[in-house]
């Protein structure tokens, strides 16, 4: 085939006024995805709350939300939906729409993981997809922490006088998406003053440097011990700093999300009951 | 960062033996070999060489196990070191493989 000149250039401005739209639809994408995770932060007495997200792309698959009850707790989720990038953005949204509606519906926890399985298990079978999801109650009132896990890294729980820092004692439950039909068993933990508890998603602790090193667990948990008397802006902030300089501005990975929770010495009470709105 | 898949035919017995990185950028090589699998009884994929698995990767592995059950085949994980295992047990490949395998095989 032989291409004159005005033809490859029509080619190529073509190609180019694709490449734009494209570009453009992604950007829109990103600032839907961007302004949907990071709605209004629930406010409550004794304690605050927060969450971030960096995608390792443009868009990312990572995801967390918080959703105040009418009983006066408030559910929190995080969540890593399979692969990266737009596909995976996709499929954040489907896990959000599922949650949000569980949420309204479902007692605890456990029955919140099980209704989001019933509603997106078949469309994730059929893509081949899986997400990962951890999902708790925290019940200012009483202190109590309740939770279910659906295949997701445990949250670090760290006693707020002692330091002391571990895994969130061990609960079963397989990813949503793997089978159906699944129950989520429910544990519970009580929240004391200054206590903190972090959700994160892997893209933190497999984060990697120079040398091929991940990040790894235990120089999280040194950077929370280190600046654990900070409030949780703050804390989430030195963590991404100590990501940051452990990289040394290798390109991310993997999306880095993290949800902090953290009690202090006064009375907890949730400002806002009237869920949906935050 | 890559996958080599080196693929022995032991009878009806098949072995895929994964050596390198499997993520977002290699998934497409052991999916290709998944596709074109043929007839087997069993499938033994060996983790001894893999150096990394992301969820992506995990993927890849769920999709052998949706394979297993729809084209009737027994599926063994071997090799599989401590990190890599705990990654498995906590997203609940295990549980789902068994359990698949159950009712497919």
């Amino acid at each position: 085939m032989i291409l004159d000149n005005l033809t490859v250039r029509n080619t190529q401005d073509e190609q180019q006024l694709i490449d734009k739209t494209l570009q453009r639809e992604i950007n829109i994408a990103r600032n839907i995805q961007t302004k949907l995770l990071n709605g209004k932060t629930p406010t409550f007495e004794g304690g605050e709350v927060s969450g971030n997200t960096l995608p390792a792309r443009l868009i990312g698959g990572d995801y967390y939300d918080f959703y105040p009850l009418v009983n006066g707790k408030i559910r929190i989720v995080i969540g890593d939906v399979m692969g990266k990038g737009i596909p995976a953005a996709m499929l954040m949204i489907l896990t959000r729409g599922a949650f949000r509606s569980a949420a309204e519906s479902t007692q605890g926890p456990g029955e919140t993981l099980t209704a989001m399985n019933q509603a997106i298990y078949e469309d994730l079978r059929t893509l081949r997809s899986f997400v990962t999801l951890f999902c708790a109650d925290w019940d200012p009132q009483t202190g109590i922490f309740s939770y279910a896990n659906a295949g997701h890294h445990l949250p670090l729980f760290i006693r707020g006088k002692s330091h002391e820092i571990n895994e969130l004692p061990k609960v079963k439950g397989i990813m949503v998406g793997g089978l159906p039909n699944q129950e989520y068993e429910e544990e519970s933990v009580k929240l004391d003053s200054l206590d903190t508890i972090f959700f994160y998603t892997d893209g933190i602790i497999e984060a990697m440097n120079q040398e091929g090193e991940q990040y790894q667990l235990k120089r999280l948990i040194q950077t929370l011990i280190r600046h654990i008397e900070k409030d949780v802006g703050e804390l989430e902030k030195c963590v991404m700093d100590s990501i940051i300089e452990f990289t040394e501005g290798l390109p991310q990975k993997d999306d880095i999300t993290m949800v902090l929770l953290k009690i202090n010495d006064q009375q907890a009470d949730i400002t806002s009951f009237n869920s949906p709105r935050l | 960062m890559s996958l080599k898949v080196k693929k022995e035919i032991q009878g009806l017995t098949t072995i895929f033996t994964l050596q390198g990185v499997l993520d977002i950028s290699t998934s497409g090589v052991i999916d290709d070999y998944l596709e074109n699998i043929g007839t087997v009884k069993t499938l033994v994929i060996d983790f001894s060489k893999l150096e990394f698995i992301d969820s992506t990767g995990i993927g890849s592995i769920m999709n052998a196990i949706y394979l297993s059950q729809e084209k009737q085949f027994r599926l063994e994980l071997q090799g599989v070191d401590e990190l890599t295992n705990e990654v498995f047990e906590t997203v609940g490949l295990y549980q789902i493989l068994n359990t698949l395998q159950l009712e497919g095989v």
